[in-house]
């Protein structure tokens, strides 16, 4: 069962995938979901096309509509106020659909507060706006670390916030998640909308980095 | 404080606040399987036979090795399977037999 993965070592969610194959023959794991799915299909508990539909709407997600709602959020104080307000509803003005019951709190960066996300628990995550999130936000240095020495951690992501601005951790449940409205960058007043959205980052969103016009890449 | 009562406060995956390790920034692309795992997890939810509470608790009864040694949807399947034996949905012997189909499947007609 499970052949090819090795973890010598303690590192317990360390999900490493690589060393199997295409051509191997599905793993017990693989087999085990195949065997359920295919009974709850039996048992009419769920719709044989609906894991189909629902991988759709998961491709569907990326981080992309999490830069769309903060480049709104920058060009539009009214929709920045709506979003504030309620995370969800103005997600759902601009038609991003939230497929589960889950509500989300978005947290402003501001000059003198500076917002992180986790979930000590397990992986609760802005999924509808972000998509799935990286490994690194399951694994437990992370989830560990992140409440207790949030500074240390951004360092390690290669983030510095100045020893004046506050950092605010707030660990996600199951039924709220949250999502980091970062500020936004110096020199980009004549900005679209569109080049506004194309500087936010997945990271900035979580809280782990800073948006900097300097090293995105974007032409000005 | 004794030895043992520490143990009290903490379930295998309540670890806010502990010492860790470096942040690795690990990330992969999803096996198709695994991004199977997560749909079902979804569609569970929608229907109201295994919410994303009892699926969390699901993976804690797992204990401490499997949480330590399976990997992320390892631990969901796996805890998927269990809360549905629970609630008398499947049986074991039903979903072994159903586990033994799906691989003879898969050598007669290799992907």
């Amino acid at each position: 069962m499970n052949q090819g993965r090795h973890d010598p070592h303690d590192h317990p969610h360390d999900d490493r995938h690589s060393e199997i194959s295409q051509s191997a023959h599905p793993g017990y794991f693989d087999v085990m979901e195949t065997a359920v799915r295919e009974l709850l299909v039996e048992k009419r508990l769920i719709g044989p096309g609906e894991i189909r539909r629902q991988i759709e709407v998961l491709d569907s997600r990326t981080p992309a509509l999490g830069s769309k709602v903060v480049a709104r959020a920058w060009v539009d104080p009214g929709f920045r106020a709506r979003l504030l307000a309620n995370g969800r509803s103005a997600c759902e003005e601009l038609g991003i659909s939230f497929y589960d019951d889950t509500q989300l709190i978005v947290l402003e960066n501001t000059d003198k507060v500076h917002n992180l996300i986790v979930c000590t628990l397990c992986s609760c995550y802005p999924r509808p706006v972000l998509g799935l999130p990286p490994d690194w936000y399951k694994l437990k240095p992370y989830r560990a670390r992140a409440v207790s020495e949030p500074r240390a951690v951004l360092a390690e992501f290669g983030t510095v916030i100045p020893a004046d601005v506050e950092i605010l951790v707030s660990d996600s449940t199951a039924m709220v998640r949250y999502l980091v409205l970062p500020k936004r960058p110096e020199g980009t007043r004549e900005y679209t909308e569109e080049q506004l959205a194309g500087l936010v980052t997945r990271d900035a969103m979580i809280g782990v980095a800073v948006i900097d016009v300097e090293t995105s890449g974007v032409p000005q | 404080m004794n030895d043992s009562e520490h143990l009290t406060r903490r379930l295998p995956n309540d670890i806010g606040g502990l010492p860790a390790e470096r942040i690795q920034r690990t990330e992969h692309d999803l096996e198709p399987w695994e991004k199977r795992c997560h749909a079902l997890a979804d569609v569970l939810d929608f229907h109201k036979i295994i919410n994303t509470e009892e699926k969390r608790r699901g993976v804690e009864a797992l204990g401490a090795e499997m949480v330590g040694k399976l990997t992320y949807y390892e631990r969901w399947i796996t805890a998927f399977a269990n809360i549905l034996f629970q609630k008398g949905i499947l049986t074991p012997r039903e979903l072994a037999r159903k586990m033994d189909e799906v691989e003879a499947r898969s050598v007669s007609n290799p992907p």
